[in-house]
């Protein structure tokens, strides 16, 4: 009885967090000395209902923001996302030159082959964790 | 008649390529003279310019984003420099950071982190600010948020200069590395019939 009550409880977040999925997520290793790197994913929205990407934390960074890099005139500016909506059966990327997790401050080195963990938080109170894998160094080798 | 589709083929052909991965200058720019230096005590002067190519880029180190993919993509493109020119015609990339104040201590090591035989400097505001405007490059750092942090605009572009020390053409993004190549190799062979005229 118990079991089925919480199983009624948690359902409604079970099924939520089926309709929202990230794939490939990972983190280039950053140059030392580098203050700011960044996480990279693509979220798809299986779900029926727009659904609203207000933050992020991450574990070990004193601060995590969502991004979006800019070229315009040949002047690259980030600009920060406080609300990224996803439409149902959407996907967005977050890849490098454009949307991105911006991992401000490490708290202590990186290392090739272990996570970084994010949570993503969505306006209706979702908090969607996702592990993202360190990866060698950004660009095109 | 033959000169009028060779210029009509220039014509279509030459803006595809110049708008994806390079502008040559028409007119080379000479440079002033400017000094930068790391944390290591190496330094970045004009005369390090003389009798190789070299490729400046602007940014600094709190750039999550495009500095790393740049790097990251120059290394990929100078590698496949190295497949069409002589070796000692392969570019040398240089990164200099707008940004002195936060990292001023530990900017060797940033380029090298992409290549061993990229390199990283900054230096003073006068130095960052002669070089920016011989290069017709661009940054301004912005406002401090509450935290004290602030972000830094800056061209997306890098500068390329000849071996004679004079600004000749600039690479944009996304820098893929065969047609970057391929265009550093154009602008050589260009460069050396320049010379030869």
């Amino acid at each position: 009885m118990i079991r089925s009550a919480l199983a009624v409880m948690f359902l409604p977040t079970a099924l939520m967090a089926n309709e929202l999925t990230v794939e490939n997520p990972m983190v280039p290793l950053a140059p030392p000395g580098a203050m700011a790197h960044a996480a990279y994913f693509s979220i798809t929205n299986a779900g029926e209902g727009p659904r609203q990407l207000i933050g992020v934390s991450a574990e070990g960074y004193m601060m995590a923001h969502i991004h979006r890099t800019e070229v315009k005139d040949d002047i690259v500016s980030m600009v920060s996302v406080d609300l990224l909506e996803i439409s149902p059966g959407q996907t967005v990327a977050f890849e490098q030159g454009g949307l991105h997790i911006m991992l401000m401050r490490p708290m202590g080195p990186l290392e090739e082959g272990k996570t970084v963990d994010l949570t993503l938080e969505f306006a209706d109170g979702e908090k969607l964790p996702v592990s993202a894998k360190i990866m060698p160094k950004a660009g095109g080798t | 008649m033959r000169h009028i589709i060779a210029l009509l083929i220039a014509c279509i052909a030459t803006p595809v390529v110049a708008q994806v991965q390079g502008v040559k200058l028409d007119t080379p720019v000479e440079l002033p003279e400017f000094a930068f230096a790391n944390e290591l005590g190496e330094d970045f002067t004009d005369a390090d310019l003389d009798g190789n190519w070299t490729i400046v880029m602007f940014g600094f180190l709190s750039c999550p984003d495009v500095c790393p993919f740049t790097l990251g993509n120059l290394e990929a493109a100078v590698a496949e420099t190295g497949m069409r020119v002589r070796p000692d015609n392969v570019p040398k990339v240089t990164f200099i950071s707008v940004d002195p104040d936060r990292d001023a201590e530990v900017i060797s090591e940033y380029a090298k982190f992409f290549h061993p035989e990229f390199e990283s400097f900054t230096g003073d505001r006068d130095q960052i600010n002669t070089l920016i405007e011989a290069t017709d490059s661009f940054y301004r750092i912005l406002d401090p948020d509450h935290t004290g942090y602030y972000e830094v605009q800056h061209s997306s572009s890098v500068s390329v200069i000849a071996p004679d020390g004079t600004l000749r053409a600039k690479l944009q993004p996304p820098f893929d590395p065969g047609m970057t190549a391929e265009f550093l190799a154009r602008l050589q062979i260009e460069y050396r019939r320049e010379l030869s005229q």
